[in-house]
C-alpha cells in the first residue's frame, strides 16, 4: 500500500466514510477503525506528514486533519450501534413464537344457572332489607298445608300433589311453608325470604319435574298493604327485567292469601308468570300466633325455574338437570 | 272451562271486543288459556280459581262482566209449564246421608220424545266440548254450562219402584257406569240408588242401566246438591274425572237447585216436549240461611293501601248479588248463595279490589320499622364453598334428589353400608324416583356418563346439596358435597405433560385442600383406606379429629365400567356440615415476617411404602418451632434409587419473629431433621 498524501486529503475522507458505513459487521468495523483511526492507520499517517509541510500551510492541514478524525469517530460509533442493534435483533429473532397457537386455559368453573338465579332473587330482597333463611325440604302436611290453610279436602292440594314420606311427612311442595315456621314465636315487624328445592308430583316433561324451586318472601307489620306488596314486586321485577319492564298484577287465588294476585312480566311478547302473591289470610297469622286484627302481611311465592327457562330461551326444564356442560358453560 | 261469547251476551251486554275482552278478564281473576274462533262465534278457553264453582259456568262469567260495568246479569228464565198431576205421587226420595248430601230434587216429565238435540243446543255444547247424545241428556249438560248445576236425567221406567236413596254403597256393590266400566263400589262411596241398586256414584257418573236411551218415555230429573270434599275423595279414588265432578267439588250453589231444575224442565219440554208433572221433589232439611259479613270501609284500605270511595264499593258488591245495608261506615254485606267462598271481610276486600281495579292500587315501598337485612350463617357458607370450587375450576351441576336403591348397586357398596338406608317415597310416581337420595355421587356419575357420552369428555364438576336420612321416626336432612373430575383441565393443552394437563387424583385433592384451606379448617388427614366406590390403592379417606369426614380417589374400574366412564374419573364426597362446624370465617392477622428465611434443600431416600404425610409430620416435628415451611418439590424413583424406595426432595425453610437466623442454628435444624429420618424412617439422606 503506498503511503497516503495530504493532498488526496478529501479521497482518502470520502473512502474511510464508506468503509466505515459498509462494515457489515462488528469484526469489519473494527478492523476498518484500525485502518484509519488506529494507531499506524491512515490518519495517523497523515498526521506524521503535517512537520513536512511549510510552515504556513501546517495550521490548516492540522485543523483539517483533526476534523476528519472526529468525523469518523463519530461515524464509527454511530455504525457501532447500528450494528450491535442488529446483532441483537438476530438473536431475539431466532426466540420467535407462534403468537397464533392457542392459548393454555384453566377450566374456569361455572355456577349453575338455577343457583345463580336463586342468588340473582336472594340479592334483590335482600337489597330490599330482607333477612335470608334457610328452611328444610321434609315437612310435616301441617305446616306445609294446614297452617297455609289448606285443610285435608282443600281443592287446592290436588295442584300440589305431594310425596309423602310418612302419615305426617312429606317433601315441601313449596316455600311458603318456610314463611309459616319462621312466623312462629316471632314478633313482628319482619321481612323474611327464602329459596329453595319444592317437590310436587309431576311426571317429568318439557315444562315440568317433581323438583323445582321457588323463593318465597313474606313481610308483616302494622301497615303492610297490598300497595306495598306492589311496590315490592315492581321493584324485583325492575331489579331482575331492567327499568323498562312492564308487569302485570292481577286477582288470583291462593288459600293462604286473601286478597291473592298474580305477578307476570312482559317478556318477548308474552305474560310470564312470576310470582303468586297476596296478603296473608287472617287464618294463616292467627295460627302463626300473630294477632290479625293489629297486624298485616303480604306474601309471595316466585317460581325460578320456569322464568329461567323463559329469561335464557332454554326450551325444555329437564335440560337443567342434564347439566350438560355445553349447556352450563353457555351461561 | 270453555264459555261462547253468543251465550254469554244472553245474560250480559258485553261492551269490549274480543281481545279487550281477553284482557279485562284476567283483570277480574279470571285467566284466559286461549281464544278461538268456532264458526261464527268466540270461544274463551277460561281458568277459573279452586274456589270460584260459581264461575264454572256462563251465567258466573256474565255476572263478573256486568259487575266490572256495576250493572246486574239477566238469568234465564226457568218455569215449565207444569201437569195437574203431582210428581210425589210417582217418584220417593230417600236421602240418608244429609250431611253429605244437603240438597237433593227430583222431577218427573212424562211423554217425552227423546231424539237430537236442536243444532243451536248441539253446536253451542260441542264448542264448549261436550259431546252431543239427545235431547234430555243435552238439556242436563246444557244448564250445567248455563247455571253451573250438574244434573242426570234417569230413565223413570227403569228406576225400580220410581224411588231414589241416597246412601253409601254396600260392600262389594256393582255398579257400570256411564263410560262403560264396570266398578266394584266400596262403603266410602256414596250412590244414588233405586230400591234395589245403585244407579249412579253422586255427583260424578251415572249408571248405564238407568240411563236415557231411544226409547225412554218418562225422565226423572235429580238435580242435587254434593258435599265436595266427598266428591273430590271419591273422584280422586276412582281416578274418574267429570265435568259434573269438577264443579261439585268446587262447591255449587246449594240456593238455587230447584231453579236450576226448573230451568231444565223448561228446556226438556222445549226440545223434547213432554208434559212436566207438578211439584218438583225438593229434599233440603236444613237450609243455609245467606252469610252476613259485617264490613268497616276502612278495612279496604287497610289491606289494600288506597282509598276506595265507598259509594263505588258499595255498588260494586252490589252488582255482584250482595245486599248490602249501610250505616256510615259499617256495612252489613249479606252474600249470595252462589258465592261460597266469601266469608268474611278479606274475601269482600277482594273482590271490591278486583272490580275497583288492581292495577289501580298505587306501588309504595313498605314504611316499617326495618331491620338489618341478613343472610343465615349456613347460606352465606355455602356461597363461599360455591364459590371456592368455582374459582378452583369447577362447574356446579344441580342433580334430582330423588332416586332409586339401585343406583347405590352400581357403587359396589356392601349390603350393610349406611347409604343403603333410605327414606322411600310412600307414593312414588316413576320408578328412577322411589326413595330419598343418601348420597351425590351416583347424581355426579350420571352426570358425567350424560357428559361423556356426548363426548363432552372433560368435565370438572361439583354438586353442593341435601341427603336424607332415616331418623327415628324422622327425617335427618344433610348438606353434602361430591367432586367429580375427569378429562382434561388445562385447554390448548399441546405439548404439556399429560400428569399436568388431565386430572388426576391429586388435582381432585388439590380442589379439596384449596377449600379447606378457605374455609381455614386444619388439621385434615388423608390416610389411604379401601373404599367401595374407588380404586383399592387410589382411594383415600379424609378425617378431621380422627373422625372421618370424606373420602376421595380414582373410581374403582368396575364402578367406571357400570357407568360408562372412562378408567380416569376421580370423586370425592364430603360431609359439608362436619367442615362447616371446623370452619373459621373470621381469619386472623398473622404479622409479615421481619426477618429473611433461609431456605435449605433436603432429599431422602426413604421405602416407598412410608406415606408422604408420615415424612412430612416427621420433619415438622423435628424441625420444631424455627421451621417455618415444608414444601416437597420433587418424588423420584427409579436408578440411583434403589427398588422399593423413593427419593423426596423438599425445600425447608427456616425463619424466625426475633431475629435474622444464623447459619449454625440453621444448621443444628437440618440436623435433627435428618437424625429424625434416618432413626425413625431408615432414611438415606442425599448430600
Amino acid at each position: 500500500m503506498t503511503t497516503p498524501k495530504l493532498k488526496d486529503l478529501d479521497k482518502i475522507a470520502r473512502e474511510a466514510e464508506r468503509a466505515v458505513l459498509d462494515a457489515a459487521s462488528l469484526d469489519a468495523l473494527k478492523e476498518a477503525r484500525r485502518a484509519y483511526l488506529g494507531r499506524r492507520g491512515l490518519v495517523a499517517q497523515l498526521f506524521d506528514q503535517v512537520p513536512s509541510l511549510p510552515a504556513a500551510q501546517r495550521p490548516e492541514a492540522g485543523r483539517r486533519l483533526n476534523e476528519l478524525r472526529d468525523r469518523l469517530e463519530r461515524t464509527v460509533t454511530r455504525r457501532e450501534e447500528e450494528l450491535q442493534g442488529a446483532a441483537a435483533g438476530t438473536r431475539l429473532a431466532a426466540e420467535a413464537i407462534d403468537v397464533t397457537l392457542p392459548g393454555r386455559r384453566i377450566s374456569l368453573g361455572r355456577q349453575h344457572i338455577l343457583t345463580r338465579t336463586l342468588e340473582e332473587i336472594e340479592r334483590i330482597f335482600f337489597g330490599m332489607g330482607f333477612e335470608i333463611v334457610d328452611g328444610a325440604e321434609v315437612e310435616t302436611d301441617e305446616f306445609n298445608f294446614e297452617r297455609l290453610n289448606m285443610g285435608r279436602d282443600h281443592p287446592a292440594r290436588d295442584t300440589q300433589d305431594s310425596f309423602y314420606l310418612t302419615d305426617d311427612l312429606l317433601l315441601r311442595t313449596h316455600t311458603t311453608v318456610v314463611d309459616a315456621r319462621v312466623m312462629v314465636g316471632r314478633t313482628p315487624p319482619m321481612r323474611v325470604l327464602n329459596t329453595g328445592r319444592c317437590y310436587r308430583r309431576d311426571a317429568p316433561d318439557a315444562t315440568h319435574m317433581p323438583v323445582f324451586h321457588q323463593a318465597d318472601g313474606f313481610m308483616v307489620g302494622e301497615h303492610i298493604t297490598m300497595a306495598d306488596l306492589k311496590g315490592v314486586l315492581a321493584a324485583f321485577v325492575r331489579q331482575m327485567f331492567g327499568s323498562e319492564a312492564v308487569y302485570r298484577f292481577v286477582p288470583s287465588y291462593f288459600p293462604f292469601t286473601e286478597p291473592s294476585a298474580e305477578l307476570a312480566v312482559w317478556f318477548n311478547g308474552r305474560w310470564l308468570e312470576l310470582a303468586g302473591s297476596g296478603m296473608f289470610h287472617p287464618r294463616v297469622l292467627e295460627m302463626a300466633g300473630i294477632d290479625p286484627a293489629r297486624y298485616t302481611a303480604f306474601a309471595f311465592g316466585l317460581g325460578v325455574d320456569r322464568p329461567a327457562m323463559v329469561r335464557y330461551g332454554i326450551p325444555d326444564i329437564r335440560l337443567f338437570w342434564d347439566n350438560d356442560l355445553r349447556l352450563l358453560e353457555q351461561f | 272451562m270453555k264459555v261462547l261469547l253468543s251465550w254469554l251476551k244472553e245474560y250480559v251486554d258485553v261492551r269490549h271486543g274480543i281481545d279487550e275482552l281477553g284482557e279485562r278478564l284476567p283483570m277480574l281473576g279470571i285467566g284466559v288459556d286461549s281464544i278461538e274462533r268456532v264458526r261464527d262465534d268466540t270461544v274463551f278457553d277460561l281458568e277459573i280459581a279452586a274456589n270460584r264453582g260459581d264461575l264454572m259456568c256462563h251465567l258466573g262469567v256474565a255476572r263478573e262482566l256486568a259487575a266490572a260495568t256495576r250493572t246486574a246479569a239477566r238469568p234465564p228464565a226457568g218455569s215449565p209449564r207444569t201437569d195437574s198431576t203431582t210428581a210425589s205421587d210417582f217418584v220417593r226420595v230417600e236421602v240418608r246421608e244429609p250431611a253429605l248430601c244437603p240438597r237433593f230434587t227430583a222431577a218427573l216429565i212424562v211423554d217425552v220424545k227423546v231424539g237430537p238435540s236442536p243444532e243451536w243446543m248441539a253446536r253451542r255444547l260441542e264448542a264448549c266440548g261436550v259431546r252431543s247424545i239427545n235431547n234430555v241428556v243435552d238439556v242436563t249438560n246444557y244448564v250445567m254450562l248455563e247455571l253451573g248445576q250438574p244434573m242426570h236425567a234417569f230413565d223413570y221406567d227403569l228406576v225400580q219402584d220410581g224411588r231414589l236413596v241416597v246412601r253409601l254403597a254396600a260392600p262389594g256393590e256393582r255398579l257400570t257406569t256411564l263410560d262403560g266400566v264396570d266398578r266394584t263400589l266400596d262403603p266410602q262411596t256414596l250412590v244414588v240408588a233405586d230400591a234395589g241398586r245403585a244407579a249412579g256414584i253422586a255427583g260424578i257418573i251415572g249408571g248405564a242401566h238407568t240411563e236415557i236411551r231411544a226409547s225412554t218415555r218418562r225422565v226423572l230429573l235429580e238435580a242435587a246438591s254434593w258435599h265436595p270434599p266427598l266428591i273430590r275423595r271419591t273422584s280422586k279414588r276412582l281416578g274418574v274425572r267429570t265435568e259434573s265432578g269438577a264443579r261439585f267439588e268446587r262447591g255449587i250453589d246449594t240456593g238455587a237447585v230447584l231453579s236450576a231444575s226448573l230451568r231444565a224442565q223448561q228446556l226438556i219440554q222445549e226440545v223434547a216436549g213432554g208434559r212436566v208433572l207438578s211439584g218438583t221433589l225438593d229434599v233440603y232439611p236444613s237450609p243455609q240461611p245467606k252469610r252476613q259479613v259485617q264490613l268497616a270501609w276502612p278495612s279496604v284500605a287497610r289491606l289494600l293501601g288506597t282509598a276506595v270511595g265507598q259509594a263505588d264499593g258499595v255498588a260494586i258488591l252490589r252488582s255482584l248479588g250482595c245486599q248490602v245495608q249501610e250505616g256510615d261506615e259499617n256495612l252489613v254485606v249479606t252474600v249470595p248463595s252462589f258465592r261460597r267462598d266469601v266469608e268474611r271481610v278479606e274475601d269482600l276486600v277482594e273482590d271490591v279490589a278486583r272490580h275497583y281495579g288492581y292495577e289501580r292500587i298505587p306501588e309504595h315501598m313498605p314504611v316499617e320499622e326495618t331491620a338489618l337485612a341478613s343472610r343465615a350463617p349456613v347460606l352465606e357458607a355455602e356461597r363461599m364453598v360455591r364459590g371456592v370450587l368455582i374459582r378452583a375450576g369447577l362447574t356446579e351441576a344441580l342433580t334430582v334428589s330423588l332416586t332409586t336403591p339401585a343406583v347405590l348397586d352400581g357403587l359396589r357398596l356392601p349390603a350393610d353400608h349406611p347409604w343403603r338406608s333410605m327414606v322411600p317415597l310412600r307414593n312414588p310416581l316413576i320408578e328412577d324416583h322411589t326413595h330419598l337420595r343418601t348420597t351425590l355421587l351416583p347424581g355426579l356419575l350420571q352426570v358425567a356418563r350424560v357428559n361423556v357420552s356426548r363426548r363432552v369428555t372433560d368435565a370438572q364438576i361439583f354438586e353442593l346439596g341435601r341427603t336424607f336420612h332415616p331418623s327415628g321416626t324422622s327425617v335427618a336432612e344433610r348438606r353434602r358435597l361430591a367432586l367429580l373430575m375427569t378429562g382434561r383441565v388445562l385447554r390448548g393443552a399441546w405439548n404439556v405433560p399429560p400428569e399436568v394437563a388431565m386430572t388426576s387424583y391429586f388435582h381432585l385433592k388439590g380442589a379439596v385442600e384449596s377449600l379447606l384451606h378457605e374455609l381455614r379448617v386444619d388439621g385434615a388427614a388423608f390416610a389411604a383406606a379401601p373404599v367401595p366406590w374407588l380404586h383399592p390403592a387410589r382411594g383415600a379417606t379424609m378425617s378431621l379429629d380422627g373422625r372421618t369426614v370424606g373420602t376421595l380417589g380414582e373410581l374403582h374400574p368396575e364402578v367406571a365400567a357400570a357407568y360408562d366412564l372412562p378408567s380416569s374419573v376421580h370423586v370425592a364426597e364430603l360431609d359439608l356440615e362436619a367442615l362447616l362446624q371446623r370452619a373459621n370465617f373470621l381469619p386472623q392477622f398473622v404479622p409479615l415476617p421481619r426477618f429473611p428465611a433461609v431456605r435449605r434443600d433436603l432429599a431422602a431416600i426413604i421405602a416407598d411404602d412410608v406415606p408422604a404425610a408420615e415424612v412430612e409430620r416427621l420433619i415438622a416435628e423435628a424441625g420444631g418451632s424455627l421451621l417455618a415451611s415444608v414444601e416437597l418439590f420433587d418424588v423420584y424413583t427409579g436408578p440411583p434409587v434403589p427398588a422399593g424406595h423413593r427419593n423426596l426432595a423438599y425445600a425447608l425453610s427456616f425463619r424466625s419473629s426475633e431475629r435474622t437466623l444464623s447459619a449454625e442454628e440453621v444448621d443444628a435444624a437440618v440436623r435433627r431433621i435428618t437424625d429424625t429420618l434416618t432413626r425413625r424412617l431408615r432414611a438415606k439422606i442425599r448430600e
